[in-house]
């Protein structure tokens, strides 16, 4: 009896030893999956995608639920204002009813001219149109996930823009998923032109729900409603798309607000230039004479 | 050993498997767009809820390997340019070796205790991943988002805790030695 007892105690403390061991070694594991993070960028990229991969099918069957959901209660919230809604909408109507007379006269007259000059269009944009299956937010990434991926012709660094203007840039691509980054993101630089004044700078995101200004040759010239628009610049973004407007403008800071409501993003489009810049990786020094078939819109 | 029947040994794989398979689904819910404020900002805490409720009702079903895996999948999903892979994944085991150490103080007590221990691991847990996050970017980042997170999942702590509670087995005597701790028969956890 005492052996088998003295047997037991040193089984349980051999056991707790392992134990104890075996804290260290998962935290000695973890350790080094950061570190193996940090030395291999393309290690875990891959691991990203793949896991990304594997997610999104479960992903997309708990995100159609969900939107219907979501879509339910704004339709609730709605109904509450729908009066006002009308009325809004109504002013709204005549007054973009306007516009569209202005835009109809001008693009008229952009045609002729550009007859009249010989001036090369560019590249034209299709459309990847994608439904967001999963948000990646949290208090250090402003992100989303999109059931596209390769295969549909998605590629690293094209935009992504909603109805309203430009929601971010696709940051990692799989073959039936990608990873956007919106614009919000710290990690987000956009060069932007101000739409009124022509003048150039760099759109910095920092996980609030405003943009930073930044690179401006002078804060003067701006004003308080100016629209910001994509520049171009770095290749590959389409030129003038709406980005957000400035809300305020202080000494040394002018803070944007996104004209894309991320709270609601169901559906996004990608934005396929055409063009492979710095960002898309360059891969092919031949830019594309055609876009790749897909919904071709202008 | 009898001899199980069927629906026996269903029964046991389900109790086995339950605890992992809870918390992958927390994992993969930290993805979905749910878009009621406040709420989708704590989402990617609620798994960490889930290592700290499973370890003190079955840590031996929770084991160290699966919380590293559960912990780099959820870093690998979440994402961001950047940002540490692996640092969910050592915060769960050390909330769990925390809370497998301290048994005593958090088996067995009024909930309230219970709640304590839990904000204040889960505060250590955030202060883990924003420290490294930030020594990772080398940026300084803002941690009121992170300590907002923080104050939503600890409200959500009373609402999630008791249904997750539920799947422990009802005697604290019922359980092997390891998850015990120093329960007396015929207490109950909550």
């Amino acid at each position: 009896m005492a052996i088998r007892d003295d047997f037991e105690v040193a089984a349980s403390q051999v056991r707790t030893a392992v134990q104890r061991f075996a804290l260290g070694l998962l935290v000695i594991a973890a350790f080094g999956a950061m570190l193996v993070g940090k030395a291999d960028t393309v290690l875990v990229e891959h691991a990203r995608v793949l896991a990304l991969d594997l997610a999104s099918p479960v992903l997309e069957a708990i995100a159609r639920p969900v939107a219907a959901a979501n879509r339910v209660i704004a339709d609730l919230k709605e109904f509450a204002s729908l009066r006002e809604e009308n009325a809004r909408l109504r002013e709204e109507n005549v007054r973009l009813l306007a516009w569209q007379t202005a835009a109809r006269r001008l693009e008229n007259e952009n045609e002729r001219m550009r007859g009249l000059a010989n001036f090369r269009e560019g590249p034209e944009a299709s459309f990847i149109t994608a439904r967001i299956v999963g948000d990646s937010v949290s208090a250090y990434v402003r992100g989303a996930l999109l059931n596209v991926g390769r295969k549909a012709g998605v590629a690293s660094g094209q935009a992504v823009v909603t109805g309203e203007g430009l929601a971010g840039r696709i940051a990692e691509v799989g073959e039936n998923s990608a990873r956007v980054l919106f614009v919000t993101d710290v990690n987000s630089r956009l060069p932007v032109l101000i739409e009124r004044t022509r003048e150039r700078a760099i759109l910095a995101g920092d996980n609030s729900p405003q943009l930073r200004l930044t690179l401006l040759q002078s804060v003067a010239g701006v004003q308080r409603g100016d629209r910001i628009v994509t520049s171009g610049h770095g290749g590959s973004f389409p030129v003038g798309i709406p980005v957000g407007e400035v809300v305020e403008t202080g000494e040394g800071s002018v803070r944007v607000r996104p004209f894309a409501d991320f709270s609601r993003l169901e559906f996004v489009r990608v934005v396929d230039y055409g063009v492979s810049g710095l960002v898309g990786g360059g891969s092919s020094p031949a830019a594309p004479s055609a876009p790749p078939a897909g919904v071709r819109i202008r | 050993m009898r001899a199980d029947g069927l629906l026996a040994m269903l029964d046991r794989w389900g109790r086995y498997a339950l605890p992992g398979a809870t918390l992958l689904f927390f994992v993969l819910l930290t993805l979905a767009p749910l878009r009621a404020p406040y709420l989708s900002g704590a989402l990617p805490l609620l798994p960490a809820l889930v290592v700290f409720q499973f370890s003190l009702a079955t840590p031996e079903r929770l084991p160290g390997p699966l919380l590293l895996v559960m912990g780099i999948l959820l870093d690998l999903l979440l994402g961001g340019p950047g940002a540490p892979v692996g640092v969910s994944a050592l915060g769960f085991v050390l909330i769990r070796a925390a809370v497998v150490n301290n048994r005593r103080y958090l088996v067995g007590v009024p909930f309230l205790f219970q709640w304590f221990g839990f904000c204040l691991l889960v505060l250590g847990f955030v202060v883990l991943v924003w420290f490294f996050t930030a020594l990772w970017t080398w940026t300084a980042i803002d941690p009121l988002p992170a300590l907002m997170q923080y104050a939503v999942v600890i409200v959500i702590y009373p609402l999630l805790a008791p249904l997750l509670a539920r799947v422990r087995a009802r005697d604290p005597l019922n359980v092997p030695d390891a998850s015990r701790g120093t329960a007396r028969p015929g207490e109950t956890t909550s």
